[in-house]
């Protein structure tokens, strides 16, 4: 399954703010989106930012049967959690995204504390008719870099700043770019505190074929009004 | 020779990616306090996709203006004194105005703390070398420096503390009673000697105390070690000949990585330099090199900054007040780091006495007196050259003199 070009995503931590109101949070921003992240709950949610922090805290459950409250598969879904909490599970993992229906499972941590375990992941994703995908940041190496785009993965995710929803003065342009010279035509997707139209053209004119929204989600998602609104006026920015 | 246009950013040829800075599960975003405190621009350059970051012009020139490129010699004294036949150059970054590589990244960094409006520039230092190149560059480009110095360096470096303050610098102990940090911790230990990670903290709270000031680090962080690699870009240039060892001092990292990583680049790109051999030098007084275990930890021991994964002995650890160099700090720069634990990079660590002996011995072949950190580049240099075979080829970093550490050379020579 494909992601729509120019795209819009959203993430959500699985069952924030709770079980019951989880899966009308997500009907919201499918609705409104060209995919969606589903994080995994966890206690340690290492590179987020305090707010999606507080998501995975507050989730009503942890792990992977959080994912299994909602029901996915109307746009693609992927599944982000640490590969940390699953280093010896992956097949486990594979198996719960095949039976929610998502096309693949981002590990932020993979390429930058479990780089031996690449291999390993691809095989499993591909085992589970899952696609691999991979989170990199502006000064991964960029012999790694090329070496993922080898795997022929989903997409590639550039975290454009040090984590989730914090802001610093970085020119993500120029690193955008310099991300998809190295990685031809692979789908780029770029997100980590995109919160209005013009973060968004900007980050797609330099190169991205899709972005990300979390952070600036959580607010809104209690009122499917606002929530739609706000997707819409963020969509803005794809044309 | 020219200054060099370009600073090298090792990051994207390292062999595993850097783990991002991550904030602490308890407390507000240091990350997001950064933003508050540093120079917008360092900001990119900790998180740059590029390869070779431009300088700008305004930066080349004050390199230019303050003795760049700093000269490559042939020790042909320590040679014959070794008698073995193993050729050993070194980078003399004494050679600038202040005595060490500090004002490398001193002038980049007050140049990009001015572009974003500071009146102010706020550091620590330990043995002095970072505040006395702040304050020079400070003075040059016309804004106020205050420095916060390991106490322990202050009373003994008095020295130092008196330039810094004919470049117009204020100058304090640390811990000092202008902080809370540093009133706290006098009452806990009213002869605490200080720390560079508790100077780090006071300056911090100093830079958020008042209007139009950022801080400015001296070492460690990325960008810091970027624009150290001014130096061996030159090496690159100056070199006649592919070493077979290349040796530097660390104290947080950023004269040995900057001064060895264009040359590791080009290993790590197959473009040379295939049988060089890379060697950092610590003190036994902080001996994280050897010693410290590879984990996230904070760079000041406050916690006031985000956490870094990086070669570590604690961010409460306190060095030993009778050592005398500078190269106390707990943790490592994390691009070194990485190359160390991945097995580019080997580590030794030195006794103070032993570093001093050769010291002198340089002293007396090559005119010199190091400082005391370089001289632990130059103890490992004497004894690889001794082991070496006939033809062998050194190169190393004289990362300052020792001009205004006499309290170093007393403990040994008087
Ligand atoms: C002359 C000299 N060399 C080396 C160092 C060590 O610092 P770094 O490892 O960050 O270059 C210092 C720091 O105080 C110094 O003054």
């Amino acid at each position: 399954m494909g992601i729509r070009k120019p795209g819009l995503g959203t993430y959500i931590t699985a069952t924030y703010p709770d079980k019951e109101s989880f899966p009308r949070v997500v009907e919201c921003l499918v609705k409104h989106s060209d995919f969606l992240e589903v994080g995994i709950p966890t206690v340690n949610p290492k590179y987020d930012g305090p707010a999606i922090r507080r998501t995975h805290f507050q989730s009503s459950m942890k792990g992977l049967e959080a994912v299994m409250v909602g029901g996915y598969g109307e746009v693609p879904t992927i599944l982000m959690g640490y590969v940390e909490d699953y280093v010896d599970k992956l097949p486990m993992v594979a198996q719960v995204a095949q039976e929610v229906n998502a096309v693949s499972v981002l590990f932020p941590d993979l390429i930058f504390e479990y780089l031996d375990l690449v291999d390993e992941y691809v095989k499993v994703m591909r085992s589970y008719g899952l696609m691999p995908s991979f989170f990199i940041s502006s000064n991964t190496p960029h012999r790694i870099i090329t070496r993922l785009v080898k795997y022929d993965p989903l997409f590639i995710y550039l975290g454009l700043y040090a984590a989730t929803g914090i802001r610093l003065p970085l020119y993500i342009e120029r690193n955008v770019r310099e991300v998809r010279r190295l990685i031809g035509d692979v789908f780029l997707v770029a997100g980590f505190a995109i919160n209005n139209p013009d973060m968004v053209r900007v980050v797609i004119n330099a190169g991205a074929d899709a972005v990300v929204v979390g952070t600036a989600l959580l607010d809104k998602i209690h009122d499917q009004e606002r929530c739609g609104e706000f997707l819409k006026w963020l969509r803005g920015g794809l044309q | 020779m020219n200054v060099p246009h370009y600073w090298y950013n090792i990051n994207v040829d390292l062999p595993k990616p850097l783990p991002p800075p991550i904030d602490p599960y308890e407390g507000d975003s240091r990350i997001a306090l950064l933003m508050r405190i540093m120079p917008s621009e360092l900001l990119d350059q900790e998180f740059t996709a590029l390869r070779y970051v431009p300088i700008p012009e305004e930066v080349r020139e004050l390199y230019a203006r303050m003795g760049r490129p700093t000269p490559l010699r042939e020790a042909v004294g320590l040679e014959r004194a070794l008698g073995n036949g193993v050729r050993i150059y070194y980078k003399f970054e004494g050679a600038l105005p202040t005595g060490s590589h500090k004002l490398n990244t001193a002038i980049p960094q007050v140049y990009y703390a001015i572009r974003d409006g500071a009146k102010e520039v706020v550091t620590e230092t330990g043995a002095g070398q970072w505040g006395l190149a702040v304050s020079l560059a400070a003075a040059l480009l016309g804004v106020k420096a205050t420095i916060f110095m390991t106490r322990n360096s202050y009373m003994n470096k008095k020295q130092r503390v008196l330039f810094m303050r004919v470049y117009g610098a204020d100058v304090y102990p640390s811990p000092s009673e202008v902080t809370k940090y540093g009133i706290e911790a006098l009452r806990s230990r009213p002869d605490h000697p200080g720390s560079l990670g508790l100077a780090i903290t006071e300056a911090i709270e100093f830079t958020l105390m008042g209007e139009g000031r950022k801080y400015i680090p001296g070492s460690v962080l990325g960008f810091v070690v970027l624009h150290q690699t001014v130096i061996g870009q030159e090496v690159l240039q100056q070199l006649p000949e592919e070493p077979d060892l290349v040796v530097g001092c660390v104290g947080g990292g950023s004269n040995f990585s900057g001064f060895s990583f264009p040359m590791m680049g080009m290993k790590l790109r197959g473009e040379g330099f295939e049988k060089t051999r890379f060697l950092a030098v610590e003190s036994t007084a902080a001996p994280k090199l050897t010693k410290g275990r590879y984990t996230y930890d904070f760079p000041d021991t406050g916690g006031l900054l985000p956490m870094i994964k990086m070669l570590t002995l604690g961010h409460d650890y306190v060095p030993p007040p009778t050592h005398a160099a500078g190269l106390r700090y707990h943790g490592a720069a994390p691009s070194l780091s990485l190359l160390i634990k991945e097995g580019y990079v080997e580590t030794r660590a030195y006794e103070q006495e032993e570093v001093l002996r050769a010291a002198r011995l340089f002293a007396r072949t090559e005119g010199i007196i190091p400082a005391p950190e370089s001289a632990h580049a130059i103890k490992a240099v004497i004894d690889e050259a001794r082991r070496m075979p006939k033809g062998s080829v050194i190169v190393f970093n004289l990362s300052g003199h020792g001009l205004l550490d006499p309290d170093a050379y007393e403990h040994e020579v008087v």
